[in-house]
């Protein structure tokens, strides 16, 4: 039986889509269809667009966006948001931990080898200190649902994770639509999070930051699949946007190139892989990083955020421990759960998962994106077989999950409105404590019975709305 | 401001320029070839402006010479290609533009790379070089309405009005050779021609109320050349760019530059400008704003 988020499973309707369902009930049949429409349209004349990487037409396309809203209680939202918040503070600490003192390593919670032989893991770090030990400023926390209370983790995005402009264009094309609907409802607004993120940023600047820090958004540049959310944050928060290029390094700090000659810079919000930062210490051939980059943060001279190395934190190799590292780290019980999780480079979970591998999903420890991963209900026994090579190449490459029915939520589709499966990215924001606007990005499988709601393989987003009170 | 930031800015506004100057180029053969003609005369001036004389084209019939100007993607100068690479330097400082502008010239993008032959039939090339124009005015209104008085709005008119000045100076010389401040008088070709290049501009109808008698080439020149109440004339352009230049950076190279090319046109007269005939005068603005071109990259798009 799948949940749904709308349809109770007597018939009725969940109560945080009580007074939705009633204006639904009452709107005229082609209104849905219309403001659709109508949205495409506005987003494509606003330029709300992502490009598509491998397409060398540089082809800009349209997020599918689904104009029924996904409606969370304030009961639900803030056991997803204390869920998360603990969730990223552990991870936080853990990243401390890591490249300091390795406690959890001694105490035998982690083995050792799960992430100090991690690509991810970068020795550079170990033993430097970061401006109020945040390294995960900008979290995404994958968050899928199978039931009434069932909430579970399926990832953390702790390098770039994206996404969070449509969680705030949704909202506004949302108002913009369905200006009735706002006044049937209190609901959370979410506009706050710009200020929230850019009051963060300023309070890490460096040490060597004396005065007002210059705070800057690093893209690696306009045909980047992400660009519009960079040149989007970068306006909400009223800061400059800038590409390697523009960057220099020179005595010891970081400096832009200005009409007006070089301008200091204190805070890096970069939306750049680790690898692409520097050409002197990573990857030689990245023409999108400054050369002496890495120096100059070392030297405590400029702040990265994200930090550098936490993509050993978000590796789904470390999945696997984070319910440990809060019990370890905060000492309290996860609020969110894990999916249960197979590690293939174990003989028993192996064995086990190469039997099931039907029923199961398997995914590539570093992969991302929807990419490399093996649906087993949906696969066909071709894709099966080949996938089965592939672990037994490199079992240490892959964990496997359950096929977990994620929730679903009714959406615009062609035929009408029809229930697709969907899930959901809080964004936590770290300072000097973890925090979260209330909403999220809510992303939607458009193809019946699809789980893989990544917008690079079809999928559409939702306006996520949390309710004020449970009352409405 | 980013260096970078500048670049775009200044090329975003010299590409809507361009566009909307090739659309006037058009304008000025095709009323030109209603009134009958040698063809060729008329078209391939535009041709040449278009860069299709340096890439060895040939085709100056009216279809070819359309194509080449308005529709060719191969082609950086056409009227395709300026729409194109204005809404890509638009998109490269999208953050710190108005959505407004953005919005138009997204727009103005969107439509265009979808004329083709058929639609360009369809619609006329009169009707077509309207919409260019219309496009145009709407950028330039945005950008006048709603930006704040800041860099980004002086890089944005400074490349317009250095765009303009070219280009303006272009026009003047596709029928220059033989004029001097002495030429008295005008063919039955001239008539036609100046009239239809001040029709182009906008500035018919000042002629009528400033000057007796038919459009001479000098009259003609003098209007486009030495008087700043026109919007389009090279003196009007180089107040706006000296202007703009001593609010940016008074001190600078260009703003010398800038204003040494201004006092020529602002303190100079026109028989001692044209001394050596239009067209001498014209290969020598065009070098020295080509020139301020280069300096003002120099002093604030390799600033740092």
């Amino acid at each position: 039986m799948i949940f749904d988020e709308m349809k109770a499973p007597n018939g009725g309707v969940r109560q945080a889509y009580g007074a939705y369902e009633n204006w639904l009930l009452s709107a005229s049949p082609d209104l849905l269809p219309r403001k659709h429409a109508q949205a495409d349209e506005i987003f494509r004349r606003l330029g709300i667009t992502f490009a598509v990487y491998g397409d060398t037409e540089g082809t800009e396309r349209l997020i599918p966006f689904d104009p029924i809203p996904r409606i969370l209680s304030a009961a639900e939202w803030k056991t997803i948001s204390d869920g998360c918040c603990q969730r990223v503070r552990a991870l936080n600490a853990f990243l401390y931990d890591l490249y300091h003192k390795r406690e959890i390593l001694a105490a035998g919670i982690i083995p050792a080898r799960h992430v100090l032989a991690n690509a991810s893991y970068r020795p550079e770090m170990q033993d430097l200190n970061v401006a109020r030990d945040v390294y995960v400023h900008i979290a995404g926390i994958d968050v899928v649902r199978t039931g009434p209370g069932e909430f579970f983790v399926l990832e953390d995005n702790l390098r770039s994770p994206s996404g969070v402009s449509y969680m705030l264009e949704n909202r506004a094309m949302m108002m913009r639509l369905f200006p009735d609907l706002f006044a049937l409802h209190k609901v959370r607004p979410v506009d706050s999070y710009s200020d929230m993120l850019l009051k963060n940023l300023r309070s890490v600047a460096p040490p060597a930051c004396d005065g007002e820090p210059t705070v800057v958004l690093m893209s690696p540049g306009y045909y980047n699949s992400a660009y519009f959310e960079h040149a989007f944050l970068a306006e909400r928060m009223g800061i400059d946007l800038v590409e390697g290029r523009d960057l220099f390094v020179d005595e010891g700090r970081v400096w832009m190139r200005t009409t007006r000659g070089p301008k200091r810079v204190d805070v890096i919000y970069r939306r750049i892989d680790d690898d692409f930062l520097d050409p002197l210490a990573f990857r030689a051939d990245s023409a999108l990083g400054v050369a002496g980059l890495l120096s100059v943060y070392r030297g405590g001279g400029v702040t990265l955020a994200n930090a550098i190395g936490t993509g050993v934190a978000d590796d789904k190799a470390t999945y696997v421990h984070v319910p440990e590292m809060i019990r370890f780290y905060l000492g309290e019980e996860p609020i969110l759960s894990n999916v249960p999780t197979w590690r293939l480079e174990n003989d028993g979970d192996r064995k086990h998962v190469l039997e099931h591998l039907d029923e199961l999903v398997v995914k590539e420890v570093h992969g991302s994106g929807g990419y490399g991963m093996l649906i087993g209900p949906a696969a066909s026994k071709a894709e099966i077989a080949d996938f089965r090579l592939k672990i037994l190449a490199d079992p240490g490459n892959y964990i496997a999950q359950p096929t977990l029915s994620l929730s679903t939520c009714p959406t615009l589709v062609e035929q009408g409105i029809a229930p697709r499966h969907v899930d959901l990215r809080p964004y936590v924001l770290m300072g000097e404590t973890a925090t979260l606007v209330p909403g999220g990005l809510t992303r939607v499988a458009l193809r019946e019975g699809s789980l893989v709601v990544n917008s690079s393989q079809g999928g559409g987003t939702k306006d996520t709305w949390v309710l004020e009170d449970d009352a409405c | 401001m980013l260096s970078r930031t500048a670049d775009h800015l200044y090329w975003l506004s010299r590409h809507m320029e361009r566009a909307e100057n090739i659309a006037r180029f058009l304008d000025v053969a095709n009323r030109l070839s209603l009134s009958g003609g040698d063809k060729t005369a008329i078209w391939l001036p535009v041709l040449t402006i278009a860069g299709g004389a340096a890439a060895g084209l040939d085709d100056s019939s009216p279809v070819g010479v359309i194509n080449w100007s308005v529709l060719d993607a191969g082609n950086s100068s056409s009227i395709h290609s300026c729409l194109r690479a204005a809404r890509e330097n638009a998109h490269a400082v999208r953050s710190v533009i108005p959505n407004e502008l953005w919005e138009t010239i997204n727009a103005t993008w969107l439509e265009a790379r979808t004329i083709g032959g058929p639609r360009l039939r369809e619609w006329g090339l009169e009707g077509f070089l309207d919409w260019v124009k219309e496009r145009s005015h709407s950028y330039r209104g945005v950008t006048y309405g709603t930006m704040v008085r800041d860099e980004s709005f002086h890089f944005l008119r400074l490349g317009t009005f250095l765009e303009r000045a070219d280009n303006t100076a272009r026009l003047l010389g596709v029928r220059a050779e033989g004029v001097t401040a002495a030429s008295t008088g005008a063919d039955a070709h001239d008539v036609l021609h100046w009239g239809a290049v001040l029709r182009s501009v906008g500035a018919f109808r000042a002629f009528r109320s400033l000057f007796e008698g038919e459009v001479s080439p000098v009259s003609a020149a003098n209007m486009l050349i030495m008087m700043p109440e026109m919007p389009r004339s090279l003196h009007a352009c180089l107040d706006m760019v000296t202007r703009t230049l001593d609010t940016l950076s008074g001190q600078s190279e260009c703003a010398r530059l800038a204003g040494a090319a201004h006092a020529n046109l602002h303190w100079g007269r026109l028989d001692n400008l044209l001394a050596s005939g239009l067209d001498r005068f014209v290969a020598e603005f065009l070098a020295s704003n080509n020139a301020l071109g280069e300096q003002i990259h120099t002093d604030f798009m390799l600033a740092a």
